[in-house]
């Protein structure tokens, strides 16, 4: 029970809190409970690099340990700061922080429903019968259906992830670094293949998503294998299709009767009519599961990533940090009420995306910067905008930053 | 760079799985020509159709790849270059919109095509019902169980269908060899490996001299692996069985 709180704790407490930061700084029909959550969690990952890797590369006794604790602090200012933040917009009077613009979901909507029905011609029938009724009348009709269909597919996937084992030979490598870190308190100085003392390889020793599923399994009491292979894929799914959610959130943003009006304000005037509806944003979360399901059609896809390997540091590059980069650029340029100025909290978020392709793997922050560059690249054709080069550039600092450092501990020995 | 430019196109090949009839990258190919078509808004058109075909024109460019693989160190993982074209999403993206109003029947119509053209990954050979919430071979565990010390690290000696799960349960187990002699490409040797894995008999006087150098505490063998003499006879102890696994214990250390 107790690592189920803790669980609870680290894994969605602390990254909400957290994500309430960046959130301030967006405009409020931007704002969303899956935006908090996801802002929340890269800034949490960007927070474990900045407290991990100084850690691996220069201190040599229990870094595990030291890293740990300073991690432990920075995130608990920084959940204590987003919970500051939302406290003072609430005081304030100002839109929230979680909902923005939105209202909250119509939980009343039903019961009033209710009520009318009741008063004109169900008087006799069982309250909770009536109750079934509504809901199952707003399940069937509309996306409701959709919605299920969704719901049971991401079921399936979950119950999969956890009743069925997926064997990866990498295991032997990223789930014994974790279990090292958490049996023995220390990060990349035991080679985790057959337990021998080893030196620094730079090149996973500052990929350090392993690190953290061992720090999450030594806050919750669990084996750091039980954590790799069951806790995480049943985090780190939903929190995929989070994403996914918030990607088709953008992409089919349009409400009833809005239609060609809101798509001339989008620039998508041409872009089909009914298309861009919200309508279609369950069918969109549906394909994107089916593809993850249907997406093996070799051992290196990254849906294959994603549903074999959860625990990866590679496949949450593949199926989370990149496409999160889509969810950041169909955003930067959708000003909000801030009145042409581009939110800074969605340039915090893309500083913390980069910083989580480091925590991912070395390659995932030298795929973002390709995708990064040719994105803005065609934006600031696309815009005649040059100067999103320049804010895009300082948003890829801590990339460059990261390079330098691999490359200047990879050959490092040269100097000596 | 002719013959660069075609080892791009065998990755390519190999990442869409087409020597293995499966289609997605065709209904990817599809809806990336048709966002080329229909796409107005121009944002979009950056994310689902310039940069998509700008990453591909640099995945087949011989001089980018061998920047990225001298960068890298790395000719293996060049296919992850192909993640940035996030095909699912630009895909259902795409779809959709070619969908228009029909939608559970086009619903229905893509999600028949997906089936068709993909592969369902949960009948990969690599899946299988999980034994325990580690998710790891219970003979494994329970071997660990068997020879774990109490305090301290040991080194033992297993078959190589158990090198991957040792120490995903416990690193108080040590090995005298690890994963990497398993991958032939890797190309490593290891003589303990070549006495264990390689000769078709153990030749047990070399192989108890050459573990007892490390020391191993504990050799597992397969019951049916054959042996010249027994282990027995070496200063070995049956200690236990596991299944198809027969546990030695090194009664001289």
């Amino acid at each position: 029970m107790l690592a189920v709180i803790s669980l609870i704790f680290w894994l969605l407490v602390i990254p909400f809190c957290i994500g309430l930061i960046p959130a301030n700084f967006i405009s409020a029909e931007k704002r969303s409970p899956g935006f908090v959550l996801l802002s929340g969690y890269f800034g949490m990952w960007a927070i474990f690099e900045l407290a991990a890797v100084p850690a691996v590369l220069w201190v040599e006794y229990n870094n595990f340990k030291v890293a740990s604790s300073v991690f432990t602090v920075l995130t608990l200012l920084g959940a204590a700061a987003g919970v500051w933040l939302l406290y003072g917009n609430k005081k304030s009077g100002r839109q929230g922080l979680i909902w923005g613009n939105a209202r909250m979901p119509d939980f009343q909507g039903v019961t009033s429903n209710l009520k009318a029905k009741k008063d004109e011609n169900v008087r006799n029938v069982d309250r909770s019968r009536v109750r079934a009724a509504v809901i199952a009348k707003r399940f069937l009709t509309g996306a409701g259906v959709e919605w299920l269909l969704f719901f049971a597919l991401l079921g399936f996937q979950l119950y999969k992830a956890a009743a069925f084992t997926s064997f990866d030979g990498d295991d032997a490598y990223y789930v014994v670094e974790s279990l090292i870190a958490q049996e023995a308190g220390v990060m990349y100085r035991i080679l985790p293949l057959t337990g021998g003392s080893t030196g620094l390889d730079v090149r996973h020793a500052m990929a350090v998503f392993p690190m953290w599923v061992a720090f999450v399994s030594v806050r919750a009491g669990m084996h750091a294998t039980i954590v790799s292979h069951v806790v995480m894929p049943l985090v780190l799914i939903p929190l995929t299709y989070l994403l996914y959610y918030e990607i088709g959130r953008a992409l089919f943003a349009e409400t009833a009767g809005s239609g060609e009006k809101q798509s001339a304000v989008n620039g998508a005037a041409g872009s089909g009519g009914r298309v861009l509806h919200k309508e279609n944003l369950p069918i969109f979360m549906i394909l994107m599961a089916v593809f993850q399901i249907f997406g093996n059609v070799s051992l290196y896809t990254n849906e294959t990533f994603f549903l074999t390997r959860t625990w990866q540091g590679k496949a949450l590059a593949g199926s989370l940090v990149i496409p999160a980069l889509f969810w950041v650029f169909l955003q930067i340029y959708n000003k909000g009420v801030r009145k042409g100025r581009t939110d800074a909290g969605l340039w915090i978020l893309l500083v913390c995306v980069n910083m989580t392709a480091g925590v991912c793997s070395s390659i995932a922050v030298f795929l973002v910067c390709i995708l990064i560059a040719v994105a803005t690249f065609c934006l600031a054709v696309a815009e005649r905008d040059w100067k999103i080069l320049f804010k895009v550039g300082a948003a890829c600092i801590p990339n460059v930053v990261y390079m330098g450092i691999y490359v200047f501990m990879a050959y490092s020995y040269l100097l000596k | 760079m002719w013959g660069i430019f075609l080892e791009s196109v065998v990755i390519f090949k190999n990442y869409m799985g087409y020597h293995e009839n499966h289609f997605l990258a065709g209904i990817y190919l599809f809806v990336l020509l048709y966002l080329w078509l229909t796409e107005k808004d121009k944002r979009r058109r950056v994310l689902f159709v310039y940069a998509p075909t700008l990453i591909l024109f640099l995945f087949f460019c011989p001089l980018f790849r061998k920047v990225f693989v001298r960068l890298m160190e790395d000719s293996e993982t060049y296919y992850r270059l192909l993640w940035l074209l996030q095909m699912s999403i630009v895909s259902a993206y795409g779809l959709i919109r070619l969908m228009g109003k029909h939608r559970r029947i086009g619903l229905a119509v893509v999600c028949l095509a997906i089936v068709a053209c993909g592969d369902y990954v949960y009948d990969s050979e690599h899946i299988s019902r999980a034994q325990n919430a580690y998710h790891l071979p219970q003979e494994a565990v329970d071997i660990v169980d068997m020879i774990e010390p109490e305090e301290g690290r040991i080194t033992a000696l297993v078959p190589a269908d158990l090198i991957y799960y040792v120490r995903q349960y416990s690193t108080d187990i040590e090995l005298p060899y690890g994963r990497e002699m398993l991958i032939a490409r890797w190309d490593y040797y290891n003589a303990m490996y070549e006495a264990m894995e390689e000769a078709e008999v153990i030749d047990t006087p070399a192989f108890a001299e050459l573990a007892r150098t490390y020391p191993c505490s504990y050799v597992i063998l397969k019951e049916d692996r054959e042996v010249r003499e027994p282990l027995t006879d070496y200063g070995y102890s049956v200690y236990g069985q596991v299944g198809e696994y027969v546990v030695y214990k090194d009664m001289t250390l």
